[in-house]
């Protein structure tokens, strides 16, 4: 408007226009706010590097598909991983940091979109690239591995030596806790996807490592770690196998040794064991050389064990077994803690005082290993193990190994994730654009960053156990759709924009506009910072106006 | 968290307010809710220049602008030419707290004891901000301005504007601050349904610059308050039926609301005003959670 | 239906306001107006004026109401007097800046203290600089006429109008008068058809902050309005009296064609300057008398030819502004400063706290004025003791004597 002469101006002080068409106050501003994807503490915890807000929030929009594919995208099987997985995820929350709440459940929402999803399709594999590549063993590695290179376009077949594929989510995992069915099922959609899965097929017995290199371009191997390690006391040969017991019992041949029972070690196979043991109606006492503080199970399988009432001995050491008329008897040293050895476990020390126990039957469960006898000499380090590179890579350019098998015994995700770096590894070494996400990622989110104001403060709500007739039934259900929905209010949604709408309820210029999303009127945004502040996942952050002048 | 907060915006960008202002963020959350068919009244305070500077505005609803002292009244005289033109419109008298408490009490005095149809909203910042922070008589205990000096803090404790609201018996009346957004967003519901007769809505907001504290703090101040019991939020109908309507959900201590505040300095050098703040906060407290009580039990009877 | 009435002045601008069809009407009570908002009341109750009546708190707040619903689009119309006009005078300003179209009538009142409820005109001319237009009625009969006269003006030019009257003298006195036929008046004064009225639907500020490059120009239409008003008064004088029988003007003579001497004179005193006037011609003493209507604005053309080439003027100022000489006599100079046939100006102060302004009190004045050499700015009439003369230079402050008490 001309205002250079008196009569352009009305009769009285009464506005022309809204300070929207000329007051810039944008030019106040020395920082400004930018709406980014951070790192979330969750994702850097999961061994996958899943973007948990990410799906959480597509799950909260309703887009299942897309929280699917983008979950798929670092780990094929969360129907799987949400229900047998150690969440490591949820251990980095920041949530309790914030405001001593429990950690969001990320496990049981996983698990019940796993369930979700269970019918979908996985996606189509890119175009064929004439490449074969086997796979031997359809463990959680194995079938990470097939899974990934098929997407990316070779043919892919699996070799199982067992009559069922699923490795130890099959025959080591017990089925209250991942029922054979879902195996089954995610074993079946990847047939789907055009993955040749032959079982019966035994490296070294039925097939060579030689003949697997001949007709394919690349073999993966993850066959686990399914050998007892040995317990050198006197009397040993009278231990039962944890392992074979599960896999025996995973198979329907369970055979209880009789009414009181022993396990040895405090291992996540321990549990197993005396968990399954308990179903079947036993007495179960774990026997630990050293105290619920070092025992290598994870904490809520402890706990587990201990609501299924299995009784710990800690400080016990076996160091004998000798049959009775009645059954055997465990001769025990109790022991003290010493100084931390190199695990930076308390190393336990003996005190010299024994005693005798009486069980019908005792189970060693202290560690597994695996069976390097397929592998050739010069793929074997001098102290008798495989030479494995983080991605898998062996000392043979065509032979990739990964779970178990190159770790020893760990967790069900770190194994997908050792079939995933390996079918990118193979992607490269076959001259293909490694198409699988890197594991490296920035800086999580700080709890200090966070807003917890604005989340829903109610009880985390976890898969709830739940009354089964059988013992070996399901022994949680998935949670509803309303209490996932409930348990994600809880989330701030770390580095992640949710759309929760914070930014643009509290901007005090009205500078923040919605289109699915904030964004922000940098012509009159002030900076005053109150959308960073209040940003519950401080998705937003401040930048220095000079930054982005010179950028 | 799902905010209810409405998408309509009825306040332009590009106001005058200082980074982080509260009292811009308390019009904006206000008209959200009252919606287009509003006028409204500004008297001096820092509204006047909020607005905009002549030729512009920063509102989506008719504001005349008014002396300081005469919020309610200029509203009261639009209302009953509304009424008169046989119109629906909402009247809002939009003051700080000076123009409320101070200079403009006798004016909403008189409006809310005559019952009139208007929505009258005190956005109050604790102290004249916009004449460069001198205390008013909504300064708390303690506090820094440019009239009580680090030598001689603020002697008084704030004047209880809600009590004398509720001695007027107007129907409506109410606290509320922006750091609660949908408890602010209710009240306005609240109070614009409740037409015809007096409605007052008290509401805290922060000024970052007289309040000497970074503007990203605003919210959490406003926030702070509300959880230390210092401005509890309730609403009180008919002067009598008080109930509370945010019960802080964790303990915070009124020195974490001080310490966000280069205002209340003073108060270091002062423990005893401190515990005496303290036992004056519990105090108040009670007495609103026993009038709370009161008022469910005469619900429930 | 038009008929005649026998009405104090008070009811008479309570009249005024109904024949105005007034919309939004505030009232604070003061003596001596209190009668004009009672009788409002009144009417408004009754329903004879379809009206919103609010009992504001205060003078101030009873402007500030008038601010909002004139603002709004509705006539509104108040009554006040004395402290309460002081009281006033914030939004006196604010209703001029607004531009708003307010009728007041303005009971005048001395000052306090101490305190009197007797007529004197220093509250009404203290507004003098406020903006509003303002006319001093003499008669009920324009207690009435001039409410609706300044209506009729205002909401032209976009600025409030004042009506002026003596404390009891007008106030309270009970005079016959036409209250006129509410068609007719309503032919006289069509609806306010505003030009703003905070419509929702035309959402802008009113009034907000304006900074250095446009304040000036906004008063220029004012000091523009304000002059078009002069103009716009006559007319609507005239058209008063093609519409409703009676012709209003800026100003008033009375005797003044061979006139030698004229006494210049505002309101209700100048009923007692007209007899006084008629007495001094039986005496031969050629005098005449000039009477002012409108005091804002200013007939300043008209002062000047209605005065130029006379022998000597008095003006009569019932008020009186310290330091310098009455209010009036000081409007009168200032217009005629300059001009070729400008008489000397012969300031007179009277009446002041409601002391009588009697017929002789004029006749002394006139008397006084034919034998005075040299013109003087103020000259005080009827002090205890003094002559009529000019104010003291030599007089001290004297302390109190104790108490006197009882022996």
């Amino acid at each position: 408007m001309s205002l250079e002469h008196v009569d352009d101006y009305p009769e009285i002080p009464v506005s022309l226009a809204s300070t929207r068409t000329m007051l810039k106050t944008g030019a106040w501003r020395s920082v400004r706010p930018v709406l980014t994807e951070r790192t979330a503490p969750c994702t850097t915890g999961c061994p996958a590097g899943l973007g948990v807000p990410a799906y959480l929030d597509d799950i909260t929009a309703g887009r299942l598909d897309r929280a699917f594919l983008s979950l798929t995208a670092r780990n094929p099987f969360p129907r799987i991983t949400g229900r047998v997985c150690p969440h490591l995820c949820e251990d980095g929350c920041n949530l309790p940091i914030r405001t001593g709440d429990a950690a969001v459940s990320i496990r049981s929402i996983e698990r019940w979109l796993g369930d979700q999803t269970a019918d979908v399709a996985h996606p189509q594999p890119n175009p064929p690239t004439g490449k074969h590549v086997a796979v031997v063993g359809s463990g959680p590695a194995g079938l990470s591995a097939a899974y990934y290179l098929r997407r990316s376009g070779h043919e892919v077949t699996v070799y199982e030596r067992r009559a069922e594929a699923g490795g130890v989510l099959r025959y080591g995992i017990p089925d209250y806790r991942l029922p054979a069915p879902i195996v089954a099922s995610e074993v079946a959609r990847l047939r789907n996807m055009g993955i040749d899965i032959r079982t019966g097929v035994a490296l070294g017995a039925d097939v060579t490592l030689a003949d697997l290199e001949a007709t394919h371009a690349a073999v993966f191997i993850a066959t686990g770690a399914w050998q007892e390690r040995p317990l050198e006391i006197d009397g040993a040969e009278l231990l039962e196998s944890g392992l074979a017991f599960l896999e025996s019992v995973n198979q329907g041949e369970a055979r209880v040794p009789g009414p009181h029972c022993a396990v040895i070690g405090a291992g996540n196979t321990a549990m197993d064991v005396a968990r399954v043991l308990r179903r079947l109606g036993a007495d179960v006492t774990v026997l630990y050389r050293r105290t619920a503080a070092e025992m290598p199970a994870i904490r809520e399988e402890y706990e587990e064990a201990l609501g299924d009432g299995v009784t710990f001995e800690w400080l016990t050491n076996p160091t004998a077994i000798d049959k009775n008329p009645a059954g055997l008897t465990v001769t025990v040293e109790t022991m003290r803690l010493g100084e931390p050895d190199e695990s930076g476990r308390r190393r336990p020390i003996p005190t010299g005082e024994t005693r005798d126990v009486r069980f019908d039957g005792v189970f060693a469960a202290t560690g597994e290993t695996a069976d390097l006898s397929p592998f050739p000499p010069f793929m074997q380090t001098r102290a008798g193990n495989l030479d494995v590179r983080p991605d898998g890579a062996t000392r043979d350019p065509l032979v990739f190994v990964g779970g178990d098998l190159a770790t020893g015994p760990a967790t069900v995700i770190d194994a997908i994730v050792a079939g995933r770096r390996a079918a990118r590894a193979i992607d490269h070494q076959l001259g293909f654009d490694a198409r699988w996400p890197m594991d490296e990622l920035s800086e999580p989110v700080a709890a200090a960053e966070t807003n917890p104001t604005y989340i829903t403060r109610r009880a985390r709500t976890d898969s709830p156990p739940v009354a089964t007739v059988d013992p070996f039934d399901e022994e949680t259900r998935t949670l509803t759709t309303g209490e996932v929905l409930g348990e994600i209010e809880r989330c701030m949604s770390c580095g992640h924009c949710n759309a929760c709408r914070t930014c643009f309820v509290f901007c005090p210029d009205g500078a923040i506009t919605w289109d699915e999303g904030p964004v922000i009127d940098h012509e009159f945004c002030k900076g005053c910072g109150i959308c960073v502040v209040e940003c519950p996942g401080h998705a937003m952050i401040l930048i220095n106006e000079r930054e982005v002048s010179h950028a | 968290m799902r905010w209810a907060v409405p998408e309509a915006e009825f306040m332009d960008p590009g106001t005058l307010g200082c980074q982080g202002c509260g009292g811009a963020l308390s019009m904006r959350m206000v008209l959200k809710e009252v919606g287009d068919d509003a006028a409204a009244v500004l008297p001096a305070c820092c509204w006047s220049i909020i607005d905009g500077p002549w030729p512009l505005h920063s509102l989506n609803i008719p504001v005349l602008h008014t002396a300081f002292e005469t919020a309610a009244v200029v509203a009261t005289g639009i209302k009953a030419a509304k009424r008169h033109q046989g119109k629906d419109t909402t009247v809002i008298a939009w003051a700080g707290d000076g123009g409320t408490f101070d200079i403009g009490l006798q004016a909403l005095s008189g409006a809310a004891e005559r019952n009139e149809d208007i929505l009258y909203v005190c956005y109050d910042n604790e102290a004249y901000m916009n004449t460069g922070i001198q205390r008013s008589s909504a300064t708390p205990v303690g506090t820094w301005t440019t009239t009580t000096p680090d030598e001689r803090p603020e002697p008084r404790p704030k004047k209880d504007i809600m009590a004398i609201m509720a001695a007027h018996r107007i129907p409506y009346a109410a606290t509320a601050t922006s750091a609660y957004p949908d408890d602010l967003a209710r009240k306005v519901r609240t109070a614009v349904a409740a037409r015809g007769g007096m409605r007052f809505l008290h509401v805290l907001s922060a000024c970052p610059p007289g309040w000497k504290m970074p503007a990203d703090q605003a919210i959490e101040a406003m926030r702070r308050a509300v959880l230390s019991k210092v401005f509890p939020l309730y609403e009180l109908r008919n002067g009598r039926d008080l109930t509370i309507t945010v019960w802080p959900d964790r303990e915070v201590a009124i020195e974490e609301y001080f310490e966000l505040q280069g205002r209340f300095a003073p108060l270091e050098h002062e423990p005893q005003t401190v515990e005496q703040i303290r036992s004056d906060v519990a105090e108040r407290w009670q007495a609103l959670v026993d009038r709370h009580e009161r008022t469910m039990a005469l619900a429930g009877a | 239906m038009r008929e005649r009435l026998l009405l104090t002045g008070n009811h008479a601008a309570a009249y005024g306001a109904m024949l105005s069809r007034a919309e939004v009407i505030s009232a604070y009570p003061i003596t001596p107006q209190t009668m004009i908002v009672e009788l409002l009341s009144e009417l408004t109750a009754s329903g004879r004026l379809d009206a919103e009546f609010i009992t504001v708190e205060s003078e101030h707040s009873a402007m500030a109401a008038c601010v909002g619903a004139s603002a709004a689009g509705a006539r509104a119309y108040t009554a006040t007097s004395g402290q309460g006009l002081a009281l006033m005078h914030e939004m006196l300003h604010w209703a001029v800046g607004a531009r708003l179209p307010i009728v007041l009538t303005n009971v005048s009142r001395a000052m306090a203290p101490g305190w009197s409820i007797w007529s004197d005109q220093s509250d009404i001319l203290s507004q003098r600089d406020v903006g509003w237009m303002m006319v001093f009625a003499e008669t009920v009969q324009e207690a009435q006429d001039f409410v609706l006269w300044m209506y009729r003006v205002s909401e032209q030019v976009y600025l409030p109008g004042m009506v002026g009257m003596d404390a009891f003298i007008l106030s309270h006195t009970a005079e016959p008068l036409i209250v006129h036929d509410q068609e007719a008046a309503d032919a006289y004064l069509p609806p306010f058809e505003p030009i703003y009225d905070l419509d929702p639907a035309e959402p802008r500020a009113y009034g907000g902050l304006v900074n250095r490059d446009h304040y000036f120009e906004l008063r220029y239409k004012i000091y523009e309005s304000m002059e078009r008003a002069g103009s716009l008064l006559r007319e609507a004088g005239e058209e008063f009296g093609e519409v409703l029988g009676r012709r209003y003007t800026p100003l008033e003579g009375y005797l003044l064609d061979d006139a030698e001497y004229v006494v210049v004179s505002a309101g209700a005193m100048t009923s007692n300057v007209r007899q006084a006037v008629r007495d001094l011609r039986d005496r031969g003493v050629k005098v005449g008398l000039l009477r002012v209507i409108a005091f804002r604005p200013f007939p300043i053309t008209e002062v000047r030819s209605l005065l130029g080439g006379r022998r000597k003027v008095a003006v009569l100022d019932r008020n009186m502004s310290p330091g310098h000489s009455g209010i009036f006599a000081e409007e009168v100079r200032s217009a005629l400063f300059g001009q070729p046939d400008a008489p000397p100006v012969y300031g007179y102060v009277v009446g002041i706290g409601g002391r009588d302004v009697r017929v002789e009190t004029v006749v002394d004045v006139v008397d006084d004025l034919t034998v005075r050499e040299e013109p003087e700015m103020a000259l005080y009439v009827g002090v205890k003791g003094l002559p009529i003369g000019p104010l003291r230079r030599d007089s001290q402050i004297t302390r109190l004597q104790p108490l006197e008490v009882q022996p």
